[in-house]
């Protein structure tokens, strides 16, 4: 501390000097202090750590303290004692997949992901590199959140800093013996307790409605359309999955929808004889746990009214094909009616949408698609998606390649125009016609500030469900919002069901040391040695002569006193 | 091993002053009651400095080097004489000759500015995982620091101390003692305003003390020769 200060201010250092004088003192008495000033502190984020029904996955440990080392190793290097560093941009994922499976022990795993790319133009071509970059992620994800890794594993961000080090140490590997204690090098330091099981990690659902003009009934006598998206990510590292596109789009979808039928239902000449229900679910990843647990709260009179259900999920970088999935056979009435009234609107803004069928297997756990928690309680329901085929278990949940640069603000508001569209031409009865209620330009028309913005914003936060505190602000934020637009807003806190469960730790500061070596304190002690030996020797034959020197040694304890 | 580095530090920084008391008469006619004696007008002195400084110096934003700025600090680093001056000749030593007189007083006076300019960083530093040259750099700074101590002790004790010295040294002795004073002033001027490595500088200082401190000894045993 005290010697970067003396570093940093110039000026004041005649004046700090003196106050050392002081403050030393002190300083000696609370001598147990412990600083730790390292060169270098970057913010580092943990690969998650969860148990899926008993089984360990993911990274089970936190805490590192070990020499950095770099690819490539000599063969039968015992790399047990370091941290290996791995910039993802040169991933050799075979390498990678071989030591995982053969429990190859590290020290600890460091992947560098690529610095953030400034803002894209929107519509860009995305270049070869970004869609490799993203395979790569994918597949680097796909395979750590699958294994159970026995060291602790860590994602940074290159930056110079990073950078300069991982030349160094490459240099530092090529000119000889990798680095170990006896060598010196760099100490890669994350002190971090041993991670803690999240003690009940809650998922919260938030849903609002737009009740209809009621006739001569009661409001619950009226049908309601719900429109439903689940806003949590899951991915490698909890605190960078950011799911821009899954399912940031379909939760900005779903807040443009709510706003834009929020102006039609103020007035009561616009407002239609359908109940619109917005329901943000959590627990996406996880078998759609949070639509589950929010679709069992409702009560058998509201499940009833229903008429039928669209689900979100991932449009932000679909060119012109868009997905239907269905539990029901496509013959059924319901689902030809909701696909008939999309794929009209569809037509008309020069995209196509196409249907996919999946049956429901009520003995299988697994829940590929939002609209099959509707459809396993006999709702009719749709999932609207880029996807054309249902992903496995935590498989596009927004990891740590959706970011905002995979999403394609245009795509989003297509995506929101036909959904908005066919929803209201079914609800005022415009089935078949060609009337655009969102046109662009129109007071209407879908606002691409406030889409661009709620995507920014959702492109920043994190949202894996327990890791989110149940007042977390992106919560509070979802929830005023759609109490902006929708009335009786309502927050449902769940806990998720118990074959996950979760442990923390999510982020931590990694500090890097340049330690010198055993060998060279060792060097430096002979060295001091002899020169505090010559320097002893040279003073005595100066003031008292060389006979004294050599009595000293024959009669160590003799003292011959001179009389003064 | 960092405890390690610490002790190397520390013994660089802090070893030679105990060879040189027990290597030299100093520790036969047991003058450690004078240095710490010297070592407390040290305090005082490095107090009223403190005071000085902060009372007559613009604390500068900014590293720019302000010569007005730095001819007071020489001017303030000058107290340093008065005290030694002090520790020399008014303080009541027990009956020990000159001779080891100044080098008690130089002795106890390196000390102290090596346990409170130098031990605090060490402490809180060295032992941290970082390595850095700076406190190995600094120990040699010490030993620099305690030649040149010795040195100017010895000049005082002659200008002071001494009645009868031939008239031709006396300038010489002066200039010399002068030199000694505005040394640290001028190692600080060529890190800061000439932005030198501390590794340059550091040699610079271990050999301009040893250069003065050769020049102090000859001048010493010059006037001892005469007397």
């Amino acid at each position: 501390m005290a010697g970067r200060k003396r570093a940093r201010c110039g000026g004041g250092v005649e004046v700090l000097d003196s106050i050392y004088s002081v403050v030393a003192l002190v300083l000696i008495l609370v001598a147990c202090v412990e600083l730790g000033d390292a060169a270098t502190a970057v913010d580092v984020y943990r690969l998650i750590q969860y148990d899926l029904a008993g089984m360990p996955y993911g990274s089970r440990h936190a805490g590192l303290n070990h020499h950095a080392g770099a690819f490539p190793f000599a063969p039968g290097a015992d790399l047990s004692r370091t941290v290996v560093m791995m910039p993802v941009r040169e991933l050799n994922l075979t390498l990678l997949q071989e030591y995982i499976i053969n429990k190859q022990p590290f020290g600890g795993l460091l992947f560098l992901l690529p610095q953030k790319v400034g803002k894209k133009i929107v519509g860009e071509i995305k270049s070869k590199d970004d869609g490799l970059m993203r395979k790569i992620l994918v597949e680097l994800e796909q395979l750590l959140i699958h294994a159970s890794i026995p060291y602790p594993v860590y994602f940074a961000f290159e930056d110079d800093k990073i950078n300069s080090l991982l030349a160094d140490v490459r240099r530092s590997d090529a000119s000889g013996q990798p680095t170990t204690a006896t060598t010196g090098g760099y100490k890669l330091v994350v002190s971090s307790p041993e991670p803690k099981k999240l003690s009940s990690p809650t998922i919260t659902n938030i849903q609002g409605w737009l009740p209809g003009l009621k006739g001569d009934g009661d409001t619950s006598q009226l049908p309601t359309i719900a429109v439903v998206t689940s806003y949590d990510t899951f991915g490698a590292a909890p605190a960078l999955s950011l799911g821009s596109d899954s399912n940031g789009s379909g939760v900005v979808a779903l807040l443009e929808i709510a706003r834009l039928f929020s102006h039609l239902y103020s007035n009561p000449k616009t407002r239609g004889r359908y109940n619109l229900l917005f329901g943000l679910t959590s627990g996406g990843p996880y078998n759609y746990n949070g639509t589950l647990k929010w679709l069992r709260s409702f009560d058998q009179r509201l499940r009833e009214s229903i008429d039928y259900a669209i689900c979100l999920n991932s449009f932000g970088s679909w060119n012109n094909e868009l997905w239907i999935h269905v539990s029901k056979p496509p013959e059924n009435a319901y689902i030809k009616q909701v696909h008939k009234s999309l794929s009209d609107v569809a037509k008309e803004l020069g995209v196509t949408i196409g249907i996919k069928h999946k049956k429901i297997n009520i003995s299988d756990p697994r829940v590929a698609w939002e609209h099959e928690q509707f459809s396993r309680l006999r709702i009719t329901a749709v999932t609207l998606s880029e996807l054309s085929a249902a992903p496995e278990l935590l498989e596009n949940t927004g990891g740590l390649y959706d970011t905002r640069d995979s999403v394609d603000e245009a795509a989003v508001y297509r995506s929101i125009r036909l959904v908005a569209e066919s929803l209201a031409r079914h609800i005022y009865g415009y089935q078949g016609r060609n009337i655009q209620i969102f046109a662009d330009n129109s007071s209407l028309a879908v606002n691409p500030s406030y889409v661009k913005s709620w995507l920014d914003l959702l492109s920043r936060t994190p949202r894996v469900a327990p890791f989110l505190s149940k007042t977390d602000p992106i919560i509070s934020a979802l929830k005023k919002e759609l109490s902006d637009h929708t009335v009786e807003v309502h927050v449902q806190h769940e806990t998720i069901d118990g074959m996950f469960s979760f442990y923390d730790s999510t982020r931590a500061t990694l500090n890097i040391y340049q330690v010198a070596s055993v060998a060279f304190d060792l060097l430096f002690l002979l060295v001091l040695g002899s020169y505090l030996i010559l320097l002893f020797s040279f003073l005595v034959i100066t003031t008292r002569g060389l006979d004294d020197l050599i009595n000293m040694f024959r009669r160590p304890t003799y003292r011959k006193v001179k009389a003064s | 091993m960092t405890v390690f580095h610490f002790f190397n530090c520390a013994m660089l920084t802090f070893g030679p002053h105990a060879v040189y008391y027990s290597a030299t008469p100093l520790s036969e006619y047991d003058t450690i009651g004078t240095s710490a004696k010297a070592a407390a007008v040290y305090l005082g002195t490095a107090l009223v400095k403190l005071v000085c400084l902060a009372t007559f110096l613009k604390e500068s934003e900014n590293d720019n080097f302000d010569p007005y700025q730095e001819l007071l600090k020489v001017l303030i680093n000058f107290i340093d004489v008065a005290g030694l001056y002090f520790a020399l000749t008014q303080l009541t030593h027990r009956n020990i000759s000159q001779n080891h007189k100044f080098q008690a007083v130089g002795l106890g006076w390196a000390f102290a500015d090596s346990v409170l300019h130098r031990l605090a960083p060490l402490w809180v530093g060295a032992r941290g995982l970082e390595f850095t040259w700076e406190y190995i750099f600094q120990g040699f700074e010490a030993n620099a620091n305690l030649v040149l101590n010795l040195s100017l002790a010895a000049l005082g004790s002659l200008m002071w101390l001494r009645k009868n010295k031939p008239r031709t040294l006396i300038p010489i002795i002066y200039a010399c003692a002068g030199v000694l004073a505005t040394m640290p002033s001028i190692t600080s001027y060529l890190r800061r305003a000439l932005g030198w490595q501390p590794a340059k500088v550091v040699s610079f200082e271990l050999f301009s003390s040893l250069m003065m401190a050769f020049i102090s000894w000859q001048l010493f045993s010059a006037c001892q020769r005469s007397a």
